[in-house]
């Protein structure tokens, strides 16, 4: 805090700055940087796009998150859920889950503060619901009556085709919306998260993707699933910090192709191999502020973790789930690294309304995200 | 006594409108908190303005917030720190977690689990068998028709049936006689011969019927393939099938609350249709299913003697060999049944039969879908 100013007006602790960053009142500090704070622009050597580098000489600052949750712990909540759920007839389903999130993200820790996640229980059953109500009915609808009411068989193709364009269509609408509500509902450090893509933008993507998938008979895929990516970190932001992603698909392809190639001789198992590749693909080509981030796993890695979740599922008849969660946090933890200048003080909160009938929709139709780990 | 309770306790504020840690320290007073932080200035907040939002488990940072819809927050590592609030704040800060009822809400989870499980158990057995019971009888027949028909074309795709049209022939007139013999029937029944050389026949809902090739071979008589059509009818007509579905796919729900997977129950109610197979009958509806088809093969005078013969038939093939036909296997108390059935038959006087199928030379007709079961002798 010794870098930090008090604003006479409002109290606010902050760097130097002609005016206070809150209350908009006279500092009398000096005049802010242009551009990103801390960094001196002429500083940077310019690397063709790789991430910035700290001034030589500097050792790179590090950060690392670590994880504290316990399965025995998170086995006692899913208990109590599970008791409530019953009793309740299914409706505090969506209670424990905000249960079992909050727990989570508050046993996640980084930079010695841990997260928060703020959604609550009204919020997913009224999203969902919404959901329900809004979208899957309609398709439900469409994919069945012309057959109960027996209807002429073109009536009914009619109407399977317009209920899978629905289902394209609502499938965009529940990642753009889940991944809006569920950032919007994180906070570190007293800061949420947020997310401002535009839904038009990414039904396009989404779109386009998937017709020139389908055309180039899947190798387009690997450029579909980058630019997907590409719109769900560049339009991440914490606070008023965005995210940057300078992936491209083209790194993807071979890795991809061959993948593919190999499926049939290893018993799909290559495929986790492309998965580790890409989630380290995708992950060291995203920054923060002056930050990159790195997420060194390896497909055997991956493998290994699958595995074993998969026995533990197997031979506790499912029971282990919450260990299971657990291994699967503690993971991406272990692995997931920030390199470099942070510059925590130059952010401030922005937060934005979200409603949860995107995280609804995301439950039915099954597109659990994450939060990209 | 209140000397024992520590009061000043340090820890570090959030804004909420920049992250970074501002350090604090902390003075318990009866009715709230006093924060000092380290630019000097002093926050006063009152518990009951308060929420506690981490700091539930041993070991893990304590942290209150205060204001919607982006609170302020506090944060306290050290431990004890609950504790002495509790002390301090007594009935103002009783919202907060007391880490002194850890021990109880151990037992509490230890009792909820006891309650989950019980309430598994009595929706298991109970409640999802009294719901799909009255669930079945209110499925529209046209929705049974559907199942049925997916379920048979998984089952028996066409390129597996029998197509001979004298067998096709033989069993339509058997069915036709059976279920004109129905009062009321919503049901259009289709009977399909599946090329498959086990002994075994099963109903679908919306009245699709599949008979194997193995059964018409064993089969002695047309009264005996009749005995066992009428039995599946009645699986039809009393929603048998469509209520073990039903129950099947509520326990896979179930199943899934359990484990917390929501998802997985769809693929577990898609792949219900397919498990007809395995679909175990209890005692009760096979009882159900043959009184129901005794009655239906005396309406249709249908000589009952028929289905003895067959149950007979399958009781020596099931002494003969250690592996019993598939259709023993999926209809228990064989034996049972054959008694009650017998003393049905005998105990009741009926009209005389009418022949059935008389122009057919049976004996050649049920072998025509194909050569005699490979390792089997036929029955005389």
């Amino acid at each position: 805090m010794s870098r930090g100013i008090t604003c006479p007006r409002c109290g606010l602790v902050q760097l130097a700055g002609p005016t206070c960053k809150s209350c908009g009142a006279a500092l009398g500090g000096p005049a802010r940087p242009v551009g990103r704070p801390g960094v001196q622009p002429a500083a940077i050597p310019a690397e063709g796009g790789k991430a910035p580098r700290p001034p030589s000489g500097a050792p790179p600052e590090i950060r690392r998150l670590s994880f504290h949750g316990a399965g025995g712990s998170l086995f006692g909540i899913h208990v109590v859920n599970t008791f409530l759920t019953i009793v309740t007839l299914g409706v505090y389903y969506f209670w424990g889950k905000v249960r079992v999130r909050r727990y989570l993200f508050g046993q996640t820790e980084f930079e010695g503060d841990r997260f928060a996640f703020h959604g609550t229980g009204k919020e997913l059953s009224l999203g969902t619901l919404k959901a329900v109500g809004i979208f899957l009915l309609p398709i439900l609808l469409l994919g069945n009556l012309p057959g109960i009411l027996a209807l002429p068989w073109w009536v009914d193709i009619l109407a399977g085709i317009l209920a899978y364009l629905l289902f394209l269509t609502f499938l965009p609408m529940a990642m753009v919306g889940a991944r809006r509500y569920r950032l919007s509902r994180t906070s570190w450090r007293g800061i949420r998260f947020g997310f401002r893509g535009e839904l038009t933008t990414f039904l396009k993507l989404f779109w386009m993707g998937g017709v020139l998938s389908a055309l180039t008979f899947g190798l387009y895929y690997p450029f579909f699933e980058t630019r997907q990516q590409a719109f769900f970190v560049e339009n991440s932001r914490f606070g008023t910090q965005g995210f940057d992603f300078d992936g491209n698909g083209r790194e993807l392809f071979w890795s991809f192709l061959l993948t593919t190639l190999l499926l049939p001789f290893t018993f799909g198992l290559s495929w986790i191999w492309y998965l580790a590749r890409k989630r380290r693909y995708f992950w060291e080509h995203t920054c923060v502020a002056e930050a990159r981030f790195r997420f060194p796993i390896t497909g055997g890695k991956l493998l290994g973790l699958y595995l074993v979740n998969l026995l533990l599922l197997l031979f506790t008849l499912g029971l282990a789930w919450p260990w299971v969660v657990i291994r699967n946090a503690r993971f991406a933890c272990r692995h997931l690294v920030l390199e470099g200048p942070l510059g925590l003080e130059a952010i401030t909160q922005q937060a934005g309304e979200a409603s949860a009938t995107g995280e609804g929709l995301a439950g039915i139709l099954d597109t659990d995200l994450g939060l990209g780990v | 006594m209140r000397r024992l309770v520590r009061v000043e306790w340090t820890g570090a504020y959030l804004d909420g409108r920049m992250p970074v840690r501002c350090p604090a320290a902390i003075r318990l007073l009866r009715q709230g908190l006093e924060i000092t932080l380290a630019d000097g200035r002093v926050l006063s907040w009152r518990y009951r303005e308060l929420r506690q939002s981490q700091g539930f488990y041993a070991g893990e940072e304590v942290r209150l917030e205060r204001g919607e819809p982006l609170p302020e927050a506090l944060l306290v590592a050290e431990p004890g720190f609950l504790v002495s609030l509790h002390r301090v704040g007594r009935e103002a800060a009783a919202h907060f977690h007391d880490p002194r009822r850890r021990s109880r809400r151990l037992i509490l989870t230890a009792l909820a689990g006891l309650g989950a499980a019980l309430a598994a158990a009595g929706t298991y057995f109970w409640l999802i068998p009294a719901a799909a019971d009255s669930a079945a009888g209110r499925v529209p027949v046209a929705w049974e028709e559907r199942l049925g028909r997916a379920a048979v074309e998984q089952l028996a795709p066409p390129g597996t049936r029998c197509t001979d049209p004298e067998v096709a022939r033989a069993v339509d007139t058997i069915m036709e006689r059976l279920s004109r013999s129905i009062p009321e029937n919503p049901y259009v029944f289709r009977v399909a011969v599946v090329n498959d050389r086990r002994v075994n026949a099963l109903a679908a809902p919306g009245g699709h019927i599949l008979i194997f090739r193995g059964l018409l071979e064993r089969a002695k008589s047309p009264e005996e393939l009749a005995g066992v059509l009428a039995h599946e009818i009645q699986h039809v007509i009393r929603r048998d099938v469509t209520r073990a579905i039903l129950r099947h796919v509520s326990a896979g729900l179930l199943l899934a609350a359990l484990t917390g997977d929501p998802t997985g129950a769809m693929s577990y109610g898609l792949e219900a249709a397919h498990a007809l197979v395995s679909l175990e009958y209890s005692r009760q509806t096979e009882m159900g299913a043959d009184v129901g088809g005794l009655a239906l093969l005396r309406a249709a005078r249908i000589d009952p003697a028929g289905v003895l013969s067959f149950f007979e038939g399958m009781l020596a093939a099931e002494q003969k060999t250690p592996q019993p036909p598939l259709y023993l296997s999926s209809h228990p108390s064989t034996l049972e049944r054959l008694v009650r059935l017998r003393a049905m038959v005998r105990e009741t006087p009926v009209a005389p039969p009418l022949p059935l199928l008389p122009e057919v030379e049976w004996r050649t007709l049920r072998l025509r879908c194909g050569g005699p079961p490979a390792g089997q002798k036929l029955p005389r």
